[in-house]
């Protein structure tokens, strides 16, 4: 196993990410791992969840870490979708030394979607621990 | 802004899924913020396979070294952790090399190929940016990592001059700051061993 949370598939969450028609003037928000709130022990939080939003016609999907997270902008964040294809996630927004993402990066789905499936893969760091881990979940 | 309330739907599903998991990740999070360096039980390092190599006439054998102590460094040039590390290797290089120490660093990649930390290119001009003079080898199958049981980039083994592990860690560190400093005094042991 590459790093700790490359271990962590959430098989229960799989299709999550669903709204109701119509999709437009909604955002839904997936809590991608609730480990630590529902493990009961005490710990920072899930690492990062995902935001969608309808963008024009086509769909905005945002991920955003938790305070104690910084993501690594030299490694895009990525969703392999189903069809092969995949999404990076980028905002031109850095830290000072271009090492992590300075907002939380976005990437645009094309087509209207009301749910996201696929692997997300991130580079995450913790703030207060010098290490990299990858980060892999099965949406 | 209306919201869908997903979470208590979403913690029964993972926590009926997924408890193997969540208590992995749990453990995780707390073993991240427990001391970064170790000393190791001693025991023979494995043996690497790894074919491809930078800054080196031929792939690097660790029964050759025999009589070296080996400082090997886990890392992949997308990580700034590991970047930030890099000047702190080159020194011990610089002033080891002629002593006694090979350093040598494993190239292992944290995403698939189509992010580009597969490719050879790309990890010939990190060396160049970064002033590495020491061999590379690319672990693009993560079977050293593997073979190795390494979880954080970056990471590092220390090994004797009788291939025994000595000390293993893993975490940034800076010129002459105390992490430093440690393994400084390490491999400064092991080669007068």
């Amino acid at each position: 196993m590459r790093a700790a949370w490359a271990a962590v598939t959430l098989s229960g969450a799989k299709g999550a990410i669903s709204g109701h028609a119509p999709f437009a003037g909604f955002r839904v928000t997936l809590i991608l791992l609730l480990a630590a709130a529902c493990s009961g022990e005490r710990g920072p939080g899930a690492p990062v969840r995902l935001e969608i939003s309808p963008a024009g016609e086509h769909t905005l999907v945002t991920l955003i870490p938790a305070s104690h997270i910084k993501l690594n902008a030299r490694l895009k964040p990525a969703l392999e979708l189903a069809d092969g294809s995949v999404l990076r996630f980028d905002t031109p927004r850095l830290t000072a030394d271009s090492a992590y993402f300075a907002e939380p990066p976005a990437a645009v789905l094309p087509g209207r979607h009301s749910r996201v499936r696929g692997t997300l893969r991130a580079s995450v760091c913790e703030n207060d621990a010098p290490v990299c881990r990858a980060l892999v979940l099965e949406l | 802004m209306h919201r869908f309330a997903l979470a208590p739907l979403l913690a029964l599903s993972a926590a009926a899924a997924g408890g193997l998991a969540l208590e992995t990740t749990s453990r995780a999070l707390a073993q991240s913020r427990q001391p970064l360096l170790g000393v190791r039980e001693p025991g023979p390092a494995p043996s690497w396979k790894n074919t491809s190599w930078l800054n080196a006439g031929r792939p690097l054998a660790l029964e050759e070294l025999r009589g070296r102590v080996v400082f090997l460094n886990f890392w992949v040039f997308t990580c700034g952790n590991c970047t930030r590390t890099v000047p702190s290797l080159v020194d011990f290089d610089r002033k080891y090399r002629d002593r006694g120490l090979t350093l040598i660093g494993i190239h292992t990649p944290e995403f698939p190929p189509y992010a580009g930390e597969h490719d050879r290119s790309n990890v010939e001009r990190a060396l160049r940016q970064y002033h590495i003079a020491y061999p590379n080898a690319q672990d693009n199958d993560a079977g050293t990592w593997d073979l190795y049981g390494i979880r954080y980039w970056p990471s590092f083994v220390l090994i004797d001059k009788r291939g025994v592990i000595r000390y293993e860690g893993y975490g940034e560190f800076h010129l002459n700051d105390g992490t430093y400093q440690l393994w400084d005094r390490r491999i400064r042991e092991l080669l007068l061993e």
